[in-house]
């Protein structure tokens, strides 16, 4: 069920407000949605970004997603703080640049060489950046895409709604995201 | 035998008939070198290269938004790949985009090259020779590749010119409405309009430097003041803003004329500063462009002078809202002003400080000359030395301002970096501390737009420049002068190290300063590549940022390494034009070092390069179209280019993928084979986010199919040492580099063979602790290789 206008949930308004020439606008999920859609999947990937070498909280999540067996393609240097948690991430090395183009090839067999994934979680982006990527997925290729930063991303096919005023809500939200896992 | 001569002539035989000779072509030119197979290139002569080049490194598109608006048919919807009416898809209409933006940064320098070239040619004549130093015979690396032609008087760079122009309107054209419609043609086209943009980037400083005397490859230029704190507020203050260094040039004469050099402040912003330093060391560098804003609210300007390019929308409401007379100069930028050529200098000194006029258009040299330091002084006399307007009247303006925030947000949604504004407005109403936003001074981009989005009308820039202002006064520093080219014997000296490996890279950190970080990044980033002895070669703002940051012992990296062209150096070519001495350094290794042909010979070079120079651009802040045909031109000379965050809406990047085992592959010009290769570099165009990735990717990007066991051994070296230091880990992709023992890092030699035998499935004979089976391909000391058929063919034929 996507968040209407439950009180809890500020309304998905954007990080950035000219971010607004699309066609189709990300649908603003609640986290247990969230947490079904990727019980469902066949290939989740949870990719993390650099916010993680500024916010260890984001480290805390991100360790919990790998315990629930996750597999974590960590950018940006984003892999240091998750191996000195004992996390091992299976992709360390290439940008979210790179990987949003591999994700858009329909040979590639993921980093494990077993296929390619169908739903792909993105955790500690500059909002801007992961944008970019967000069209990019959005346009060329069916991958199922959820953005769980505290911006609402409206290139995602589905996002957390705008949280930078309130912290512990997104951290509420990311906490009930992996209970429900 | 009738020798022809230029100029006009009237055959008595044939009356009413004269013949006008243009350009004499002598036959000293035609013997320089036998001419390649592409001299003057139109848009198909090396689209054979572009495809083979994107067939590795495939076009990747970020779309910015959905739709098309460019034309009356629409606007169309192009979401998930629909076409527009003119029958456009999405990833077309992108590459398109890219084109349009590469045409409109390669017409920027071209336009620049062409005014100064005209101006210069009326000064000094064309017969002025091209003169670039006792060290520096390969005077136009990049228009002797290009172009064909080796320019010897500021008359020949008219040739180059009139070919850069020609394409550059013949790839604008391809942009109309139903002309191309492959997304790979578009991007040959961005590639080959972005070469163009190299020439005319070469045209303008090699024109600056023989007219105006430039330092001509010197390492060692002098260090001139760089900083907020540089001006001696006790003087009257010329603030210059732009590009083009034609209509500053004529003050710093003026001055030196009279004598009175010494009782006036010239300062800079943008790459004219680089170029008046270039010119006269007396003049000062104020930053790069995001200090307009800071420049003239602080009310240093006592006048400004603007030129063209990368200069605000809004310079004249700036300049008028502090009281700042505004002489704007470029046909470029009119700004809306009146032209007042042909008004006498009283006349038109009177109308600027009297304020009848707010500011002049002025596209007369001398008379900006003149008129510039007799206003400054004027208005200076009227305020005197009190300038009108410094962020806020007093502290309790400043306070009263800070307590009009009510945390909406607004400007934070409208920011281009997100900056926590609302956080630092809460912070200092509670506590009365304003560490918070001074914090933020760092890293904004002082743009302005949250300022036009707060419904309070607070002076969010005036707050934040105001909570850092100790720091921001203060801020001084040291940027080295442009010094124009590299020296032929600089490169004798290196080209083999760079060519082999022994020398692991060089990084060329040039463009903009839309960081997404603190400025101080950029100079952790570079010295981390100093103090490993690559070179580091930089211009334009990336040149000026360096320059203001100090050590804890207040040293720049300006003053703890050398300008020379040489691993450990660190090198400032100068302004946004002289980033063609860099593309011109790489196309020199190939000349210098390997004896490559030149003239008219792109494809071979380009190959060379990309084969065996590890040489990689970063632009940490890239944010004009200038910075995105630069980058684009470097693609298709080989080089590769990382971009900082907000690179990605360039909305394009050349991503390959080293996973498609068939894309990496050469000729080997010995064993005549097609070889499978490592995937080096494994990206043309690619985006990072963090400093740390930006560190690890450009060391990885170093790598180089013809690296030798000891040169790629020094290259894995510095990239698994960067990849453990800042990832925590071994790269991922570290197995793909590795030919041989030879190649793998001294000191971790033993437990990197453990993992390639119990990790990858290598075989190793343990007694000889050599590698026997699992490297994509063996080492050869004469491994030659090529991705250019034709290379292949002229090298291996008889």
């Amino acid at each position: 069920m996507a968040v209407t206008k439950e009180e809890k949930y500020p309304s998905p308004k954007r990080f950035d407000i000219a971010d607004i020439q699309v066609s189709r606008e990300s649908t603003a999920v609640k986290p247990k949605i969230v947490a079904n859609m990727i019980k469902r999947a066949k290939r989740p990937l949870l990719i993390t970004g650099g916010q993680l070498l500024k916010d260890e909280k984001l480290v805390d999540f991100a360790v919990k997603f790998a315990e629930k067996g996750i597999p974590i393609a960590a950018t940006a240097g984003s892999s240091r703080p998750l191996i000195e948690r004992g996390v091992r991430p299976i992709s360390k090395t290439y940008t979210l640049h790179q990987i949003t183009q591999f994700l858009q090839d329909e040979e590639f067999q993921g980093f494990d060489g077993q296929g390619n994934y169908d739903t792909v979680i993105f955790l500690g982006f500059l909002p801007y950046y992961l944008s970019r990527m967000l069209s990019s997925l959005k346009h060329f290729t069916k991958i199922t895409t959820i953005a769980i930063d505290e911006f609402y991303q409206p290139h995602a096919k589905f996002s957390f709604t705008n949280l930078t005023k309130d912290r512990e809500l997104y951290h509420s939200m990311l906490e009930e995201v992996l209970q429900n896992l | 035998m009738f020798e022809l001569k230029k100029g006009a002539f009237v055959l008595d035989e044939l009356k009413n008939v004269s013949i006008r000779i243009g350009r004499v072509v002598e036959e000293e030119e035609e013997e320089w070198e036998e001419a390649g197979p592409t001299p003057k290139p139109g848009i198909l002569e090396l689209r054979k290269w572009d495809h083979t080049l994107l067939e590795r490194y495939e076009p990747f598109y970020a779309p910015m938004q959905d739709f098309c608006n460019l034309c009356t048919m629409g606007p169309c919807d192009l979401s998930m790949n629909k076409k527009g009416a003119c029958g456009i898809d999405l990833k077309t209409q992108k590459a398109r985009l890219v084109t349009i933006a590469c045409c409109v940064g390669a017409s920027a320098h071209t336009a620049h090259a062409r005014h100064l070239v005209d101006h210069l040619i009326e000064e000094y004549g064309e017969d002025l020779p091209i003169d670039l130093g006792p060290d520096v015979n390969v005077e136009a690396p990049v228009m002797r590749t290009v172009v064909g032609i080796k320019p010897k008087t500021l008359g020949d760079l008219r040739e180059a010119l009139s070919w850069a122009e020609k394409e550059i309107v013949k790839v604008l054209h391809s942009v109309h409405i139903g002309n191309e419609e492959s997304y790979i043609d578009y991007e040959s086209k961005a590639l080959h309009v972005s070469m163009a943009d190299h020439v005319g980037m070469e045209v303008a400083d090699i024109a600056q430097i023989v007219a105006y005397n430039f330092p001509k490859a010197e390492p060692n230029t002098p260090l001139v003041d760089t900083g907020f704190g540089i001006v001696d507020r006790s003087k009257p203050t010329i603030v210059v803003v732009g590009h083009n260094v034609m209509y500053a040039r004529p003050i710093s004469d003026y001055l030196e004329e009279q004598g009175r050099i010494d009782d006036f402040e010239v300062a800079g912003l943008c790459c004219t500063a680089h170029d008046m330093t270039r010119y006269n060391q007396k003049a000062k560098i104020f930053g790069p462009i995001y200090y307009q804003l800071r420049v003239i609210r602080a009310g240093l300007a006592d006048i400004v002078v603007s030129d063209e390019q990368c200069i605000r929308a809004d310079l004249l409401d700036a300049c008028k809202k502090a009281g700042v007379p505004l002489i704007a100069t470029s046909d470029a930028a009119a700004r809306g002003l009146p032209d007042v050529s042909d008004w006498p200098v009283e006349k038109i000194v009177d109308a600027l400080v009297s304020g009848k006029l707010p500011g002049v258009f002025l596209p007369v040299p001398e008379k900006v000359g003149q008129v510039a330091p007799l206003v400054a002084e004027a208005v200076f006399r009227k305020h005197g030395g009190e300038r009108k307007y410094r962020f806020f009247e007093d502290d309790s303006a400043f306070r009263e301002e800070i307590e009009k925030c009510t945390q909406c947000m607004n400007c934070v949604f409208t920011c281009p970096h997100s900056l926590r504004v609302d956080q630092g407005m809460a912070h200092a109403q509670k506590t009365g501390d304003v560490s918070k936003l001074a914090k933020l001074e760092e890293i904004c981009i002082a743009c302005g737009k949250c300022e036009q989005v707060c419904p309070k009308n607070i002076k969010i820039i005036n707050v934040i420049m105001r909570a850092n202002y100790d720091n921001l006064y203060n801020k001084t520093g040291k940027t080295r002068v442009g010094r124009g080219p590299i020296q032929d014997t600089e490169i004798r000296k290196v080209g083999q190290p760079i060519v082999f490996g022994q020398i692991p890279g060089v990084i060329a950190a040039v463009g903009c300063i839309n960081y997404p970080d603190e400025m101080k990044s950029i100079v952790e980033i570079l010295e981390e590549f100093l103090k490993r002895r690559y070179i580091v070669v930089t211009s334009g703002c990336h040149a000026m940022d360096i320059g203001m940051i100090k050590d804890e012992e207040g040293r720049t990296l300006y003053e703890k390494y050398p300008g020379n062209f040489d691993a450990g150096g660190l090198v400032n070519v100068g302004s946004c034009v002289s980033n063609a001495h860099i593309s011109g350094a790489t196309i020199k290794i190939a000349n210098i070092f390997a004896m490559r042909p030149l003239r008219g010979n792109y494809a071979e070079i380009a190959d060379y390069v990309l084969n065996r120079v590890g040489a990689v651009g970063f632009s940490w802040g890239p944010y004009s179209h200038k910075a995105a045909s630069i980058a684009t031109g470097f693609n298709r000379l080989g080089v590769p280019v990382v971009v900082g965050p907000h690179g990605t809406k360039y909305r394009r990047a050349y991503i390959g993928k080293p996973w498609k085992k068939d894309r990496w592959w050469v000729y080997d010009i010995k064993t005549r084979q097609k070889v499978f290769i490592e995937p080096a570099p494994d990206s043309l165009l690619v985006a990072v986010e963090t400093k740390e990735e930006a560190i690890v990717q450009l060391a990885r990007l170093c790598i180089r199919p013809n690296d030798t066991s000891a040169g790629r051994q020094i290259k894995l070296t510095h990239y698994i040492e960067l990849h453990q230091k800042y990832y925590g880990d071994l790269p991922d992709d570290w197995h793909l580099y590795v030919r041989s023992e030879a190649d793998l890092p001294l000191k971790q030699r033993e437990e990197l063979l453990k993992i390639l035998e119990e990790q990858y499935g290598w075989k190793i004979d343990w007694e000889k602790k050599k590698i026997v089976e699992g490297p994509i391909r063996h080492y050869d000391a004469g491994f030659n290789p090529t991705i250019v058929e034709e290379v292949y063919e002229k090298y291996t034929r008889g």
